[in-house]
C-alpha cells in the first residue's frame, strides 16, 4: 500500500486542562498503523483523556492531532467515526432492549423496500453481522436482546459496532477490567486476530502481562507528561512497572502468619435465589475469624457475589443464618449491619458504592454522616466533613484535581475506588468485605490496596475477600474457600491447597477433598 | 344490546387509542407525558374552533368540514405540544411538573377563549362550540355477521381514520429508521448520541407527534360524546390513556387491547344502567366503571411492566 505518511496517529504538544489537573501535558506521541500500541500509566495518568481527545469528546487546550498525515480538528464521536476511528469506552454504551444487529446498525440503519414502504432490515442484516462476527472470531447471536447477555458479550457487541462501520484505529479502554480470566484469553485472541486484520489498535490497561502479550510498543504516562515510549519485546514488566510509577516497586507483597481470633462472621447453611427465583448459592455455610483473611475464590458468576451482598444486606436470604460477632443479623437493615461493624467495597462502584454527582468529602463521610461530629443534632458540620476528608486524601493517596470538592464523577476509575476503600476501612469495622478491591487500580495502588488490607487484619479485624484474580486471593488470604456452582467445594488454610488445587475446584473438579 | 355495547364500546376505545399512542410516542423516546388530557383538550379546541368559523362556508350537507376540523386539531395538538417540548427539552425542565402546567393551562385557556369568542363573534353566553354530529354508516353484508357484525354496522367513520393511523404509527414507529431511533432515546440516550444521532430532536419531534394524535383523539372524543366542544371535554381521559398504556406496557397492540377493555367496560355499565331501569343518578355511578376496572388491572396485570429505561430522564451530553 502506497502511504504519503509515516504515522497513522501523531499527537503534536498535546494538552489538556481541568480544573486543578493538566491531565495530559504537552504530549508527544507517533503511533504506526497496522501495530498494537499499550498506553501504561497510574491511575489518573491522563490515559483516558488522551484517548477522549482522539475520538473527538474533549477538544484540547492546546497542540494538534495529525490523523494519516493531515492535521486534524476532530470535532466529535461522529466525526471520529467518519475518520474511521472506534472506541470502547470502560462503560458500554448499548441499548438494553435492542437485539444485537440492532445495537451495531444504530445510526447507519441499512434499508430495504416491502410493497414500495421503505424499512428497516435487522433480518437481512443479522446475516452480515454473523458473517463479520465469525470472521474475527467474535462469536455473538445477531438476535440475542443486550439485557439477556453478559459483560464479555456486550464487550463484543462494541467491537462489532466499530467493525461494522469500517474502523481502522481501534481504542479499547481498559478492556480486561470486568473480564473473567478465560473472558480476557478470549478478547487478547481476538485482538490479535484485529491486528492480523491491518487494524491499528491502542490498548489501555494496568495488566502488565496483557501488555506483554500483544502489544507492540507501549507509551508510559505519568502525571499527564509522557515519560517514555518502549518496544515491549525488549522490556520487562518490571522496568515497566517502575517507570509508571517513578520508583522501584515490589511486585508482592510480605505478609506475617495471621494471629486468629473470635469467630466474628459465621454464614451457616445459606441459601439465595437471584431475581428470577433461580438458587444461585445453596447450603453455603463458612466462618471469618478476627486476624484472618477469608476468601472466596471462584469463576465469574458462581454466587460468590450475591454472598457478599446477601452479608452486607443488599439481597434478602432465602434461608439460612448469618451471625455477626454471635448475634443473628438475617433481619437487619443495611445501616443497622453497617452499625454492627461491615464494611463494604460492593463489585460495583459506580451503582452502590458512590453518587457520583457528590463532592468528594461527601462521599467520605456516606456512611457515617448523621453521627458525631459529622453532624450535630441533624446539621451538618462542614469543618469535621473536611477534615476528615483530608486526611483520608492523604493517608490512601487519593488523587482528585480539586481535592475535597472535586465531584466524583470527574474523578479517574481507579481514584473512585480508592475513596471507597479508604471510606470503608475507616469505618473501623469488625468485618470488612472486599469484593475486587483491586479492579481498574495500577499496580502501585495495587499494592497500597494490598497492604491496607493486611494492616487491617494485623489490627485484628476479620476480612472476607471475594475476587475473581486468582493471584489477588494467592497474595493475600490465609484461608481459602473455593466456590463453583454456588456450593463450596473446598475450605482449605492457604498453605495447604496449590495453585492448580484451587483452580480445579473453581471448575468443579474436585470435590470436598 | 350487545350490539350498543359494541358499537358505543368502538366509539370510545378507538379514540382513546389513539391518545394513548401518542403517549407511547412521547414515553418511549424517554419524556414522561402526563399532558396528554392538556393535548387532547387543546386538540379539540382547535378542531372546534375551525367549524365553528369556517365550517359555515361549506355546503349544508358536506361532510368535508368534519374532516377537516379532524386535522385542525392534530395541527392544533402538535402546536400546544411544542410547548410542552420546548419546556421538557429544550429547557430541560422537570417534566412531570411541565406535564401537569401544561394541562392546566390548557383547560383555563381553552375555557377562557371559548366563553370569549362566543361573546364576541355570535354574541351569546355560553362556554360550548357546537360542532354537529360525526357521519357513521354501516357496511352492508358485514353487519349482518353474528355478534360481530356490529363492529361493522352504525359506526363513526372516524373509526376507520383511527385504524388507518394505527397502522401508520405502528409501522412508524416499529419498523422505521425514526422509531428505532425514538425506543431507543427511551432506552440509552448515551448510546444514540454515541451513534451520531441527536437525541434532544428525536424526542422533540416525538413529543410533537403525541400532540397531534392526542389532538384527533380529542376531537373524535368532542364528536362522540356530546357533539360540542366544552370545557367538559377535560373528563380524565388522558389520564384513562396512560393507565391504558402502562397496562399495555408502552406497546401499541396490548394498549389496543387495553383499550377496548375500557370501551366495552365503559359501554356495558351503561346498558347495565338501562337494563335495570337505574335512574340517570346511577349514570355517574356506572361512569366509574372503566376507572375501577382501570385500578383492578393496574394492581393486577402491571406488576412485570417495565417502563422504559430512561423515562423521565433529562439528557445530558456531557456526563461520562
Ligand atoms: N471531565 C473531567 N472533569 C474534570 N477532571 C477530569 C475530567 N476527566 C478527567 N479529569 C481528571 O484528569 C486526570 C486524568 O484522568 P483520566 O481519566 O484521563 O485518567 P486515567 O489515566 O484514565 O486513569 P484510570 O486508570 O484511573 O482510568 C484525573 O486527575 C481526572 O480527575
Ligand atoms: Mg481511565
Amino acid at each position: 500500500m502506497a502511504k504519503d505518511y509515516d504515522y497513522i496517529i501523531e499527537f503534536r504538544h498535546l494538552t489538556k486542562r481541568f480544573p486543578g489537573v493538566i491531565a495530559n501535558d504537552s504530549i508527544n506521541l507517533q503511533i504506526k498503523a497496522g501495530e498494537t500500541f499499550a498506553l501504561l500509566g497510574e491511575n489518573g495518568a491522563g490515559k483516558s483523556t488522551l484517548m477522549s481527545m482522539l475520538f473527538g469528546m474533549y477538544e484540547p487546550d492546546e497542540g494538534e492531532i495529525y490523523l494519516r498525515g493531515k492535521k486534524t480538528k476532530i470535532k466529535s464521536p461522529r466525526h471520529a467515526t467518519e475518520l474511521s476511528i472506534g472506541m470502547v469506552h470502560q462503560h458500554f454504551k448499548l441499548v438494553e432492549n435492542f437485539t444485537i444487529t440492532e445495537n451495531i446498525v444504530l445510526g447507519i440503519e441499512p434499508k430495504k423496500s416491502m410493497i414500495g414502504i421503505p424499512m428497516v432490515d435487522i433480518k437481512g442484516t443479522d446475516i452480515k453481522i454473523s458473517d463479520l462476527s465469525r470472521e474475527y472470531g467474535l462469536d455473538v447471536n445477531p438476535t440475542d436482546v443486550i439485557e439477556d447477555v453478559n459483560v464479555s458479550t456486550r464487550q463484543r457487541v462494541e467491537i462489532l459496532k466499530m467493525l461494522y462501520r469500517e474502523a481502522e484505529i481501534l481504542i479499547f479502554d481498559e478492556p480486561t477490567a470486568m473480564l473473567t480470566p478465560q473472558e480476557i484469553e478470549f478478547l487478547l485472541e481476538i485482538i490479535r486476530n484485529l491486528k492480523e486484520a491491518g487494524k491499528t489498535i491502542i490498548l489501555i490497561s494496568h495488566k502488565l502481562d496483557e501488555i506483554k502479550q500483544v502489544a507492540d510498543r507501549c507509551a508510559i504516562l505519568r502525571n499527564g507528561k509522557l515519560i517514555d515510549v518502549l518496544d515491549v519485546k525488549e522490556t520487562s514488566t518490571q522496568t515497566m512497572a517502575n517507570l509508571m510509577v517513578g520508583k522501584d516497586v515490589s511486585l508482592d507483597v510480605a505478609k506475617e502468619d495471621s494471629v486468629k481470633g473470635e469467630v466474628i462472621l459465621d454464614v451457616k447453611n445459606l441459601f439465595l435465589k437471584n431475581m428470577f427465583d433461580v438458587k444461585i448459592v445453596k447450603d453455603v455455610s463458612f466462618q471469618v475469624h478476627a486476624g484472618e483473611i477469608f476468601s472466596l475464590s471462584g469463576v465469574s458468576g458462581n454466587g460468590q457475589m450475591e454472598i457478599a451482598d446477601a452479608i452486607a444486606g443488599l439481597l434478602p436470604i432465602d434461608s439460612g443464618e448469618i451471625f455477626l460477632k454471635n448475634r443473628k443479623i438475617n433481619e437487619l437493615s443495611i445501616r443497622e449491619r453497617t452499625e454492627q461493624g461491615i464494611s463494604y467495597i460492593p463489585e460495583d462502584r459506580q451503582v452502590y458504592g458512590l453518587v457520583l454527582e457528590f463532592s468528594l468529602a461527601n462521599n467520605l463521610v456516606l456512611k457515617s454522616y448523621y453521627h458525631e461530629p459529622y453532624s450535630n443534632r441533624h446539621i451538618l458540620n462542614d469543618e469535621a466533613i473536611f477534615n476528615h476528608a483530608d486526611k483520608l486524601i492523604d493517608n490512601f493517596d487519593i488523587r482528585a484535581g480539586k481535592g475535597k470538592d472535586t465531584i466524583v464523577r470527574s474523578m479517574s476509575g481507579g481514584n473512585q475506588q480508592k475513596a471507597i476503600i479508604a471510606r470503608e476501612i475507616d469505618l473501623d469495622s469488625d468485618l470488612l468485605i472486599f469484593v475486587q478491591p483491586t479492579r481498574g487500580l495500577d499496580i502501585g495502588a495495587i499494592q497500597a490496596v494490598h497492604q491496607k488490607i493486611i494492616a487491617e487484619r494485623d489490627r485484628g479485624k476479620a476480612i472476607l475477600l471475594i475476587s475473581l484474580e486468582l493471584d489477588e486471593i494467592i497474595a493475600l488470604s490465609d484461608r481459602i474457600g473455593v466456590i463453583y456452582n454456588g456450593e463450596i467445594q473446598r475450605i482449605a488454610d492457604a498453605k495447604d491447597i496449590s495453585r492448580e488445587e484451587i483452580g480445579e475446584a473453581m471448575m468443579g473438579v474436585a470435590k470436598n477433598a | 344490546m350487545y350490539k350498543t355495547i359494541i358499537i358505543d364500546g368502538l366509539a370510545f376505545a378507538l379514540p382513546l387509542l389513539i391518545i394513548a399512542i401518542g403517549g407511547i410516542y412521547s414515553e418511549r423516546s424517554g419524556v414522561t407525558n402526563l399532558a396528554l388530557e392538556g393535548l387532547l383538550g387543546f386538540g379539540a379546541f382547535s378542531g372546534a374552533l375551525f367549524i365553528v368559523f369556517l365550517g359555515g362556508h361549506f355546503s349544508q350537507n358536506s361532510n368535508i368540514p368534519i374532516y377537516l376540523s379532524i386535522i385542525m386539531a392534530a395541527l392544533g395538538g402538535a402546536l400546544y405540544a411544542t410547548l410542552f417540548a420546548l419546556l421538557c427539552i429544550k429547557f430541560k425542565s422537570n417534566q412531570v411538573i411541565a406535564g401537569v402546567v401544561i394541562n392546566i393551562l390548557s383547560q383555563a385557556i381553552t375555557t377562557f377563549l371559548t366563553r370569549q369568542i362566543n361573546q364576541n363573534f355570535f354574541e351569546q353566553p355560553s362556554d360550548k362550540f357546537q360542532i354537529g354530529v360525526f357521519p357513521r354508516i354501516s357496511i352492508p353484508v358485514l353487519k349482518d355477521i353474528p355478534i360481530i357484525g356490529a363492529v361493522f354496522d352504525n359506526f363513526y367513520t372516524f373509526n376507520i381514520i383511527i385504524i388507518a393511523l394505527l397502522a401508520v404509527t405502528w409501522y412508524l414507529l416499529y419498523k422505521s429508521a425514526f422509531g428505532m431511533h425514538l425506543r431507543a432515546c427511551g432506552d440509552n440516550p448515551q448510546a444514540v448520541d454515541a451513534a451520531g444521532i441527536d437525541v434532544e430532536k428525536v424526542r422533540f419531534k416525538a413529543v410533537v407527534l403525541s400532540g397531534a394524535l392526542s389532538g384527533v383523539g380529542g376531537i373524535c372524543f368532542a364528536y362522540s360524546i356530546s357533539a360540542n366542544f366544552s370545557p367538559a371535554i377535560y373528563m380524565g381521559y388522558g389520564y384513562l390513556a396512560i393507565a391504558a398504556l402502562i397496562f399495555g406496557n408502552w406497546k401499541i397492540m396490548p394498549t389496543f387491547v387495553a383499550c377496548l377493555i375500557f370501551g366495552f367496560a365503559r359501554s356495558g355499565g351503561n346498558e347495565l344502567a338501562k337494563f335495570l331501569q337505574l335512574s340517570s343518578s346511577y349514570l355517574d355511578l356506572t361512569m366509574t366503571l372503566p376507572y375501577i376496572l382501570t385500578l383492578l388491572l393496574l394492581i393486577f396485570f402491571s406488576k412485570r411492566n417495565r417502563a422504559p429505561r430512561a423515562l423521565g430522564e433529562i439528557y445530558d451530553k456531557g456526563k461520562r
